[in-house]
């Protein structure tokens, strides 16, 4: 997942499309955001905040999916690392059986690569509302694979996840600007 | 080739990520009835195919099962067919020769009973080829049978020899245009002469219009023809009306002249009774009459025939 410090950015798109950059990160960035939300969403309400606000409301592996997507602005990467992000969290989840957060997180990771090199993600605002659009997309996904794949029952939507998607674009915005620290090419 | 891989590599890791991730689902997740999520969708998967197959097996076999099935039940077929051929035709002959052997049986009981009467059996052997109403059997000359012997059966008169050749002879019915015979009415016992109209019934000439005759009334011969002996049956009234100067009566003949295959001779006028006796039986009445001496008779041979000559 390290990136190659040396590469100039990279312009993609033809003349008629927005030059777009694409950003690098640090070495073990990438890696170290991932595991480092993998942790905190699994860990933390367990062992140190007994309660449900991070592990329900607060989806940090899917910002950090998201972010890595939407600054990278590789769909290949984006898609292997939404897949890893979100096995990983299937297998600390231990309730999930493996591919259920993976499944999601890699077409999250996709998408969000493709919309990267497409639109400008910079803004705060964009991200926030993106952030609220990709935990109601993951939502989805999971909730078609649980009905349809595993044949449980899944609600589309509920007030719960009403809050926590406005709490994950709320959260969003801090975030994605702490991350933004990780990135080389604005040393 | 290679430009066009790279350009899709996206989609084709995509695609192969979520293929990855659904069997890997399948694989860890069961249904609650215990089975593994990849079994069922294999199964699910495979049944139609398998189904597809299975039919399609189902379908040759049975044709070809149906095919040879086909051709075996049309062999057998051909076969039982023949066989009811067969066993129809047999049937038939064994009809026939049980029809023919209750004859005989009546034949030879009506002669047993009649054991004095000079009486020969005979058997039809064919028919008159003309219009006229006569019939041949294998009696002739050389068995004693002589012109204008009468011919019966054990249910009435028959007719008459009409020509008598060496091994046949030619025997007139009595419907026929040129036949008659003496007849006596059995309640009235007025007498007449009956004689064939060339049609099934006879018509019974010289009888008064005062006599009172009624259908269903019996006739008999009365003898006088010389030909029969009297009282033997000859026919029923079948119906009378008054006629000019005679009463015109039908008879229905007692013999049924168009089924006959055996019949008796009579071999001379001797009188003789028709209704056997019982009280007359040697076992029974004391004083009971033997057959008559002088009455030869011979044990009937094949075919059930007896010979008696006087």
């Amino acid at each position: 997942m390290a990136e190659n410090a040396s590469a100039p950015p990279i312009l993609i798109r033809g003349v008629s499309e927005p030059r777009l950059e694409v950003h690098k990160f640090r070495p073990g960035a990438v890696v170290g955001a991932s595991f480092l939300a993998l942790v905190l969403q699994a860990f933390v309400p367990t062992h140190v905040w007994k309660g449900d606000l991070v592990g329900d409301l607060i989806e940090l592996p899917l910002l950090v999916t998201l972010y890595f997507g939407l600054s990278r602005r590789n769909p290949s990467r984006g898609l292997l690392l939404g897949m890893v992000i979100g096995m990983a969290q299937d297998g600390l989840s231990g309730a999930n059986p493996i591919g259920l957060f993976g499944i999601a997180k890699t077409l999250v990771g996709y998408l969000a690569s493709t919309i990267g090199a497409r639109l400008d993600v910079e803004h705060p605002v964009s991200r926030m509302v993106l952030a609220f659009t990709f935990f109601h997309l993951q939502n989805l996904v999971c909730v078609f694979t649980r009905r349809w794949l595993l044949a449980q029952a899944a609600p589309f939507m509920s007030v719960r996840l009403l809050v926590a998607s406005l709490v994950a674009a709320l959260v969003a915005w801090p975030l994605f600007a702490l991350l933004d620290k990780l990135r080389q090419d604005e040393d | 080739m290679f430009e066009i891989a790279t350009r899709r590599r996206p989609y084709v890791l995509l695609a192969v990520s979520l293929v990855f991730q659904i069997l890997l689902l399948a694989v860890q997740v069961r249904r609650p009835d215990g089975a593994r999520l990849i079994r069922v969708w294999a199964v699910e998967l495979l049944t139609p195919a398998e189904r597809a197959g299975s039919w399609a097996m189902d379908m040759v076999r049975g044709g070809w099962s149906g095919y040879i099935s086909l051709f075996r039940a049309n062999r057998e077929n051909q076969r039982l067919r023949e066989q009811v051929g067969e066993l129809t035709m047999r049937n038939s002959a064994l009809e026939s020769r049980a029809a023919e052997a209750e004859r005989l049986g009546a034949l030879l009981q009506f002669r047993e009973a009649h054991a004095d009467a000079p009486l020969l059996a005979a058997r039809v052997i064919g028919g008159d080829a003309g219009a006229g109403r006569a019939i041949y059997i294998d009696r002739g000359e050389r068995d004693g049978v002589q012109p204008n012997m009468g011919v019966i059966t054990p249910q009435g008169v028959v007719g008459k020899i009409l020509e008598v050749y060496s091994g046949t002879s030619q025997v007139l019915l009595l419907t026929d245009k040129n036949s008659g015979a003496g007849a006596l009415l059995a309640d009235s016992r007025a007498q007449g002469a009956a004689r064939g109209s060339g049609g099934p019934l006879l018509q019974l000439d010289y009888v008064s219009n005062d006599q009172e005759v009624a259908a269903g009334e019996r006739v008999f011969t009365s003898g006088m023809d010389k030909i029969f002996p009297k009282d033997l049956p000859l026919g029923t009234v079948v119906e009378t009306r008054p006629g000019n100067p005679f009463k015109q009566i039908q008879v229905r003949p007692a013999a049924r002249l168009d089924q006959l295959e055996e019949v008796l001779i009579l071999l001379s006028r001797k009188q003789w009774d028709w209704e056997p006796k019982p009280a007359e039986s040697a076992e029974t009445a004391p004083g009971a009459r033997t057959p008559a001496a002088g009455t030869a008779k011979t044990p009937a041979p094949a075919g059930g025939e007896a010979k008696v000559k006087p």
